[in-house]
């Protein structure tokens, strides 16, 4: 167990892993979104108060999800980098914020195409709809801190500085619903106690879940080999990993 | 659920398609995006490695 983690820090290791895990979390993610859609848009009965409109759930809940949990990834592999200098933790917070950006943006604008018909207005001013975008506004700090400077290593610190001690967002956005009087409504899967959904609602909504995460673990396992290759080019194992 | 139901979506349907195409979208900008940043870097490396042999000889 701890030598494959050792084995983590080590940048050819990681860069074959990752290529050989992407078409397996891709092809698994097909076939999980592909479930998830089917059952969620066609199978699943509509919901009483809401009607079909509550199929929304099936992309922002998943997005939103992965946004947080995409910000974690980043927060922990900076902090690894930080701490015992692991050049590869670098490489991954790199990977992974662009991808936490995209679906943060994901989760804002279907948020907001849910709120229109449910409460009225496509934005309010609302706890976790604020820390959502508080969530945003990270990710792109953090992306244009690591390119603001010349050095690239200071960048890498500057920006897993930032990124760990934005990892504080992460419970407000979370439970921002239960500590003020929100617009939005509270936890539905991730709670204390069985959740509050339906079986036949829940496991589409689960399988969207998983697919997104396997998803974002293909995107980043590709994106990481781009970010190994372009921080070792001058290294001699390179020469074999880009044969064609 | 009939064809006219899935489609309209129970008059839900400006708000459900467009979420659902958005998603669509940011998925496909994320694989497009990370396979184009690989292909850069291999690019980059490739260059990189063969300025090195050339200075070699």
């Amino acid at each position: 167990m701890w030598n494959w983690f050792y084995k983590l820090a080590s940048p050819p290791y990681v860069f074959g892993v990752a290529a050989a895990f992407v078409p397996w979390l891709l092809g698994v993610a097909a076939l999980t979104l592909g479930y998830g859609l089917i059952d969620g848009l066609a199978i699943a009965p509509p919901d009483y108060q809401q009607g079909d409109a509550f199929r929304m759930i099936y992309v922002h809940v998943p997005a939103a999800m992965l946004s947080l949990t995409v910000y974690v990834v980043m927060a922990a592999a900076s902090a690894v980098a930080l701490i015992w200098r692991i050049k590869v933790g670098h490489a991954v917070a790199a990977a992974a914020a662009p991808i936490g950006a995209s679906f943060t943006i994901l989760a804002l604008v279907t948020g907001s195409l849910w709120g229109r018909p449910m409460w009225g207005t496509y934005w309010a001013w609302d706890p976790r709809l604020t820390s959502e975008l508080i969530l945003l506004f990270l990710y792109v700090g953090v992306m244009s801190l690591r390119s603001a400077f010349e050095d690239p290593s200071r960048g890498d610190r500057a920006a897993a500085l930032l990124a760990t001690v934005g990892v504080v967002n992460v419970p407000i956005v979370h439970f921002s619903v239960v500590w003020w009087n929100s617009l939005h409504q509270g936890a539905t899967i991730v709670r204390l106690g069985a959740p509050k959904i339906a079986g036949s609602m829940l496991w589409p909504l689960l399988s969207m879940w998983v697919g997104f995460m396997l998803f974002f673990a293909a995107v980043l396992c590709i994106r990481l080999q781009g970010e190994v290759l372009n921080r070792e080019r001058q290294a001699k194992w390179i020469r074999e990993a880009i044969k064609p | 659920m009939t064809a006219n139901g899935f489609w309209s979506m129970g008059g839900y349907a400006r708000y459900v398609w467009p979420c659902f195409a958005f998603a669509i979208v940011v998925l496909a900008w994320n694989l497009v995006s990370a396979h184009r940043y690989l292909a850069a870097a291999r690019v980059r490396a490739a260059r990189t490695m063969a300025m090195a042999a050339a200075e070699e000889t």
